[in-house]
């Protein structure tokens, strides 16, 4: 078929004009050979200036057009539309930039106008190399697997479940509810006492679109987004097995809490009376608060930062269930004596502050001191500490309670083995970008929220699953097909040598490993078109479509003209 | 019948992220922006914490979507000034402050700026450095457009038949004839996301704030070490030398506040790493009362400036005194001891504020606002993004503190709850 | 400073921070040396030892290329590949006879137009004193 390429430059008013000889251009260039047109014109980005380019590459039936104006950054889509609505291939088009990379630059007219030309030429040489790409799109699965059915997978899995969407809640213990269903309470900002959780937990088993798998873990992920084959296997019987196909994954598996016995000066496990956090939620939520001899304690030390400095960062959270703690024990025990040791205060939101001045009107005595060690003296427990100030102290108390880091949770790596997702160097699964996308994993439609990702209170853990939803009902929506990415790589299997070099350097696992053929295949629903694994390839066996080495050969040789 | 439309109030990064998310989806966004750029607080600093990543380069290709997403109506130099209806059914007014440049003219060439001859304090480099009436807030801002003070416009105030920017400009672009514009729109959610201040410290004298001396704001600093800001990233005092001590003090007007604000010691730290990578030979003193560095990377990052060499001072006590031209921190340790630390250069971090006009806005929507001055929300039915008037959202700083990460979970939060509402 | 010639230089810059770096320059009206030519490539870890040696096989006075900061690279891992890929590379060229300096990698961020100016001037003015590429006037272009 022959080519009718035509050629427009734009003068952007003097910014072009007056800097590049425009009209020598227009002469260099008419000789160029598959060259149907070559015009200038004032404005193209203004409305009569796409008007004209609709015109022209319909009046002049174009094959190819080329565009020499300002950056790509600001105008590509803006031709690119224009090249959709008057029929020709969007991909077939190429936009020089003679503004703000040459005539902006160059103040010499002459330098710049051949720098221009330069330009063009590579451009129309390019051009010519370009395929007719097209949109791909496809079928999606609305429906959502949630790991975890603690308050993060419970909130997220009653936002999304709908008739046009099954949400399946696969939960490792018995019961749904997490650890906040071992909590004695929220924090008195939160509101609400524990019955809400009951709720929703009823909610959830009402619920007809969610499909409740305790007992259960996920054996095996295969597929991508839109496209993800799931087998669930029980924990109660190993030959249980079920097959789900959904679209999206949240992962919402929670934490553990640090073991104080790897911290022996904390004296946890080898004295009396010395409990963690949750053995003490245990207490409150009995209404047993007592000692091991049945009586209640006369004074208290909450130990903030147990496991920080051997963890290498801070919880969070301890210090705000530490003051509740502190709460408990003024309010149910007359006369109780509480002491908080604490290396920092970590009231970050805009109530904390309050409701540690509250517990503090309480009486509650606060003391900053690091290098904590704990010991049995007669039937007492003795703490020593040094104060910020390096002044040695010590104190007699009848119970301890540990605030202990809040770790992954168990199995973290073998799902994430699963799932293909990677941990970070604290062994919490790793978002793809702390700050701008603290949901997402580079495995697209694998979500994560709550302590999973790091630790975090329970509003932000709730938040995190709520965000997961918001991508998840923004970008699956049923009946709604998916558009991927259309510059893609793509392997050419003659060439591939099987290396595997390529997979290695995808990081979002874009590229799997044909076994029978021996060769690598692209995922196209899945790759964002860096082009990293073609900068690996040893045989160029690999393409990426609109960059191929042709096209960038073109631009090169023309630079080097 | 529910409007599928959405209101957004403010084009920060969490604003930002909304509509990018809600457009997606294939909602008719209307994005209301009070200044002439879009990017909030986040495009005025050069890196953020802790992977002290590029700000400006992190931030462009979600304002780039912006500007070019069709479904993203963009309206700048805007504010909402009355709304009616329920959710699923909002009627809002917007005003649209006059521009005096058009958007669809302009190609961004500058050309109309060395003409002017009006000088002003430029705000978005906070002062620190002089813009035209007609001007940029700075390299880089988006959309590349410039609009004109109408106060100090010699034209526009009537004081002086000056058009000097209108004859420099070769596209038509400036129109003296603009006018404000008032707009009526119709959405079904509304969310808000109008970000924060920092306290002006000039209400806390013990820190000696004011006069051009080298007692400097986080923002100020900000703007001191960007690329693009007055100094073009070089870190010197006002008398041109380039200092050889600096004080950072945490938690200033904490007390005063009554909370504390989450991301100084982060930021603060992130001053240290600007600062000891640009003056490998200073003296940085961090004055502390709490470090407050939750969650799995931040301690780490605290870490990595002590072993750059930067000291961290606990006081409770803090005062900063001014002696014979020199700058003097006089503060008390844990036990009421009192030191002294003489520095060239002091920055202060101030506590994170509700944006000004947030009590104006709260009553437009029928919103409360707390005893802190943030718009209040539902904390106690687990919702800190749901206000009392169901289809309306707050999410970021203007809710309360809170880094960018927090910021951008909770405009995807959002997010869901309104495709929820809306479906 | 008089040049003994004008160097030909290719320069390919990754998208989202160098490209949109020199994009800067150019509203900033930086005045950049006429002797670089940019091929925009979508990360600079598409950019390997066949793209930069061809280039100077056929006459390329210097190749640079530039992407975004370690750590910001906008594909997350992509710039640090092209870190090892150009150290590898400047090995290569040494046993080529080519003087490795005629290769440069330019970590330039979206917000650097001032420095994308000063980094594309400094290299061209350091290969103009380096002179010629051995592969200059090469017949076969």
């Amino acid at each position: 078929m022959s080519k009718k390429i035509g050629v427009y430059i734009c003068e952007c008013g003097p910014n072009i004009r007056d800097r590049i000889n425009i009209d020598e251009i227009l002469e260099n260039l008419s000789s160029i050979e598959d060259i149907k047109v070559v015009k200038k014109y004032p404005l193209l980005c203004s409305n009569e200036g796409k008007k004209f380019l609709a015109d022209e590459i319909k009046n002049e039936e174009l094959t190819h057009l080329v565009i020499a104006a300002c950056s790509p950054k600001e105008h590509e889509i803006t031709f690119m539309n224009v090249c959709e609505k008057a029929g020709l291939n969007p991909y077939l088009f190429q936009l020089v930039n003679i503004r703000e990379q040459c005539a902006w630059i160059i103040s010499n007219k002459e330098e710049a106008t051949r720098m221009a030309t330069k330009y063009i030429r590579a451009g129309i040489n390019r051009v010519l190399l370009h395929k007719p790409l097209q949109k791909k799109e496809l079928e999606c699965n609305p429906n959502v697997l949630i790991i975890g059915g603690g308050i993060a997978g419970i909130e997220a899995s009653l936002s999304l479940a709908s008739p046009e969407r099954k949400v399946y809640l696969v939960e490792k213990t018995s019961v749904l509810g997490g650890k906040v269903r071992k909590l004695s309470g929220l924090l008195p900002h939160q509101g609400m006492d524990l019955t809400f959780l009951q709720k929703k937990i009823k909610e959830v088993e009402n619920n007809e679109n969610i499909v409740v798998l305790t007992s259960s873990e996920v054996e095996n992920v295969r597929g991508f987004f839109g496209n993800f084959e799931i087998v669930i296997k029980s924990n109660r019987n190993d030959l249980e097995q079920k097959e789900i196909k959904v679209g999206a994954i949240i992962v919402a598996t929670g934490f553990s809490l640090f073991d104080p016995k790897e911290t022996p000066q904390y004296g946890y496990g080898t004295i009396e009376n010395v409990v963690n956090a949750l053995e003490f939620e245990e207490m409150i939520a009995s209404d047993k608060i007592l000692l091991k001899n049945g009586k209640p304690p006369k004074t208290v030390a909450l130990i903030h930062c147990v496991g920080r400095k051997e963890k290498g960062y801070c919880s969070k959270v301890c210090c705000l269930y530490s003051l509740k703690f502190a709460q408990f024990l003024k309010d149910k025990l007359s006369d109780v004596n509480v002491f908080e040791f604490y290396s920092d205060l970590c009231l970050p939101h805009k109530s904390d502050q309050d409701y540690f001045e509250e517990v503090k009107k309480k009486g509650v005595n606060f003391i900053k001191a690091n290098e904590i060690q704990i010991k049995k003296s007669n039937s007492n427990i003795n703490i020593e500490y040094k104060t910020i100030t390096e002044k040695k102290g010590s104190l007699s108390v009848d119970m301890v309670v540990l605030s202990p880091a809040i770790i992954p949770a168990e199995n973290t790596e073998k799902l994430a083995k699963i799932l293909n997702i990677p941990l970070d160097e604290t062994g919490f699964f790793k978002e793809i970008h702390e700050k701008l996308d603290p949901v997402s994993t580079p495995i697209e439609g694998i979500y994560i929220a709550g302590c999973a990702s790091g630790p975090k209170n329970i509003l932000e853990s709730v938040i995190q699953s709520q965000a997961a939803c918001g991508k998840i009902l923004s970008c699956l929506i049923p009946g709604k097909k998916l558009e991927p990415e259309v510059r893609v790589s793509e392997i050419v299997e003659e060439f591939c040598t099987g290396c595997q070099t390529c997979l290695s350097v995808c990081f979002y696992s874009a590229i799997s490993f044909d076994e029978f053929k021996g060769v690598s295949v692209v995922n196209e629903a899945i790759c964002r078109g860096c082009g990293n694994c073609v900068g690996s390839c040893p045989s160029g066996a690999i393409r990426l479509k609109h960059f191929t080495y042709p096209q960038l050969y073109r631009e090169v040789l023309e630079a080097l003209r | 019948m529910k409007n599928p439309n959405v209101l957004i109030i403010g084009a920060g990064i969490a604003g930002m992220e909304a509509s990018l998310l809600l457009a997606e989806a294939g909602r008719k966004v209307y994005l209301v922006e009070k200044e002439s750029l879009i990017g909030g607080q986040v495009i005025k600093y050069e890196e953020v914490f802790p992977n002290m990543e590029c700000s400006t380069c992190m931030v462009a290709p979600k304002q780039q979507e912006v500007l070019q997403n069709e479904n993203i109506e963009l309206f700048l130099l805007s504010e909402v000034e009355k709304i009616a209806g329920s959710a699923g059914q909002f009627s809002v007014r917007i005003r649209k402050r006059a521009r005096y440049v058009s958007l669809t003219n302009c190609i961004g060439c500058g050309a109309c700026y060395d003409p002017c001859p009006v000088s002003l304090y430029n705000e978005f480099e906070q002062c620190l450095s002089k813009k035209k009436a007609i001007s940029i807030p700075c390299p880089g801002a988006l959309p590349n457009v410039p609009a004109i003070d109408p106060e100090n416009c010699l034209y526009l105030s009537g004081k002086q038949e000056c058009q000097a920017c209108k004859e420099a400009c070769m596209f038509d672009a400036i129109d003296f004839s603009d006018k404000d514009e008032i707009l009526e729109l119709e959405v079904g959610a509304i969310i808000v996301a109008t970000g924060f201040d920092l306290l002006d410290v000039k209400i806390l004298p013990q820190y000696g704030y004011g006069d051009s001396s080298n007692i400097y704001t986080a923002m100020e600093f900000e703007r001191l070490n960007a690329a693009n800001g007055p100094t073009e990233g070089k870190i010197i005092l006002r008398e041109g030398s380039i200092p050889k001590s600096i004080a950072i003090i945490h938690c200033v007007g904490r007390a005063e506040k009554g909370y504390c604000s989450g991301v100084c010691c982060m930021y603060s730290a992130k001053f240290s790493h600007y600062l000891r990578h640009k003056l490998p030979d200073a003296k940085i003193c961090e004055f502390y009362s709490d470090l407050c560095i939750p969650g799995k990377s931040y301690q780490k990052f605290y870490k990595e400036i002590q072993n750059k060499g930067v000291e961290l001072i606990y006081s409770d006590d803090i005062r900063v005194e001014k002696k014979d031209g020199k700058i003097q921190v006089v503060y008390k340790n844990g036990d009421g001891e009192r030191s002294v630390f003489n520095a060239d250069m002091v920055i202060l971090s101030p506590a994170m504020i509700a944006k000004n006009g947030t009590k104006e806005l709260a009553k437009i929507l029928g919103i409360s606002v707390d005893e802190k001055g943030f718009f209040s929300t539902q904390n106690q039915s687990l919702s800190p993004i749901t206000t009392s008037v169901q289809g309306i959202f707050v999410i970021g700083c203007a809710e309360g503190p809170k880094d960018i990460s927090e910021s951008i979970a909770q405009a995807e939060a959002a997010v869901g709850k309104v495709l929820s509402l809306l479906s | 400073m008089s040049e003994k010639f004008k160097p030909r230089l290719v320069g390919f810059l990754c998208n989202w921070c160098s490209y949109a770096a020199a994009d800067l320059a150019g509203s900033s009206k930086l005045e950049i040396k006429p002797y670089l030519s940019v091929v925009r490539v979508m990360c600079s870890s598409r950019v390997n030892s066949n793209l930069a040696l061809t280039a100077f096989l056929w006459g390329a006075d210097g190749v640079l290329i530039a992407g975004c900061h370690p750590g910001d690279c906008h594909y997350e891992t992509g710039n640090y590949y092209a870190r090892r890929r150009f150290a590898l590379l400047k090995k290569i060229m040494e046993t080529l006879d080519l003087e490795p300096e005629r290769l440069q990698l330019s970590w330039i961020s979206a917000s650097e137009g001032k420095r994308y100016a000063e980094v594309v001037n400094k290299f061209a003015e350091n290969i103009s004193e380096m002179g010629p590429n051995p592969f200059h006037n090469n017949p076969n272009i």
